[in-house]
């Protein structure tokens, strides 16, 4: 396998979608810890996070003939797992719920930043602590560079309200990382 | 606190424009630019906020893929066994047999495999795609094998592919009935190499 670690994704790809098992292989190892830590981001949950990895490669493998462009597969793949992740948290609670509440609440931010030790612990307290979907919408468009549009069809939301939902989580995201400049 | 929440004000300084207006001009890449926005300094620094925790989230992301524990070879396992299920025959390819009541076929899937290991067997290739091009169900009629193949970086191109072809064409011949009208080889990337090539050992 170690000439085949040495390729590109591109080549990879195209030969994984002729049905070589073993090239997909060294896709899978060189992105998992990508995909793997990506979907924990997206659904705040380690479980949920590797079976959407696990579901979406299977899908992956299964669609990878109508991939394009092989060189983009990493994204190609973060996209299909960004959707079986938002289908798993959707199968959990309905997208709507809770959106407004705030389980951290504005008054346990200076702790929270009294405790963190560094900017990415922190920033991993604020996101923890925002409303599912404003959580979902902030990390597929700030860590995922999805438009509003795909982020709406993930999430199954209009434009518009992932529009709202990115501002809100954006608002709390400046306000509370505003110690770590 | 530089920025307000409440929807009744006169938007972020006093410009009528909301958080939610700001936060998607930044997503359209400050396109079409709004010069109310452009030339007030709030906005502009709630907008570079915006930016910059942005930022931190891309640098979040990198320092998780970093602390990635090494990869669950029991999940790769278990994956390797469903895909592996579900293999890609692709069309019988006929073979004589010297017994009149027996058929024999091999598979495209078992061609593309063979013509891979044969690109692959010469160093400083790898071999991506692989087609067959024709009606390999029909004994006789012609076909054409195209492949891409990645070469090492800094190596001689037109000899590495001109191996290929010669190399895939006798794997064909030897293990198949195709007549074989041609193999196109296109070269569509270059690698790094991962070792020196005289560390390990020449095919």
């Amino acid at each position: 396998m170690s000439a085949l670690e040495e390729a590109g994704d591109g080549i990879l790809a195209q030969r994984a979608a002729d049905g070589d098992a073993t090239a997909f292989e060294v896709l899978v190892r060189r992105h998992g810890p990508y995909l793997r830590a990506f979907a924990i981001r997206l659904t705040g949950s380690i479980a949920d996070a590797d079976d959407a990895v696990q579901e979406a490669l299977i899908a992956a493998w299964r669609q990878l003939s109508t991939l394009e462009d092989t060189s983009k597969v990493r994204a190609w793949m973060a996209s299909i797992v960004a959707r079986k992740g938002t289908d798993a948290l959707r199968s959990r609670r309905p997208a709507d719920e809770l959106d407004d509440e705030r389980p951290g609440d504005d008054d346990a931010g200076p702790e929270r930043q009294a405790v963190a030790s560094s900017r990415m612990d922190a920033l991993s307290a604020v996101l923890a602590s925002l409303p599912e979907g404003q959580r979902q919408c902030w990390v597929l468009k700030e860590m995922g560079g999805y438009t509003y549009e795909e982020i709406a069809d993930r999430l199954d939301l209009t434009p518009a309200t992932v529009r709202g939902k990115l501002a809100r989580a954006r608002v709390t995201v400046v306000k509370e990382m505003e110690a770590w400049r | 606190m530089a920025m307000t929440n409440d929807p009744d004000a006169m938007g972020i300084g006093d410009t009528g424009y909301t958080i939610d207006d700001l936060s998607a001009y930044l997503d359209r890449g400050r396109t079409p630019a709004i010069a109310a926005i452009d030339t007030n300094a709030e906005c502009q620094a709630l907008l570079a906020s915006m930016e910059r925790v942005g930022a931190f989230g891309r640098e979040l992301l990198a320092h998780d893929v970093a602390a990635q524990p090494a990869v669950d070879e029991g999940r790769i396992a278990a994956l390797l066994a469903t895909i592996g299920q579900e293999v890609r025959a692709g069309r019988d390819i006929p073979l004589t047999s010297p017994d009149p009541r027996a058929t024999l076929s091999v598979t495209e899937g078992a061609v593309r495999e063979l013509v891979r290991a044969a690109g692959d067997s010469v160093d400083g290739v790898v071999v991506g795609s692989c087609s067959l091009d024709g009606d390999v169900m029909a004994v006789g009629s012609p076909v054409r094998v195209a492949l891409t193949i990645s070469v090492v970086l800094n190596g001689p191109v037109r000899e590495l592919a001109e191996t290929v072809r010669q190399r895939v064409f006798t794997a064909v011949l030897a293990h198949t009935e195709l007549s074989v009208e041609g193999i196109d080889v296109t070269v569509t990337d270059v690698h790094q190499p991962r070792r020196r090539l005289d560390e390990g050992s020449a095919s």
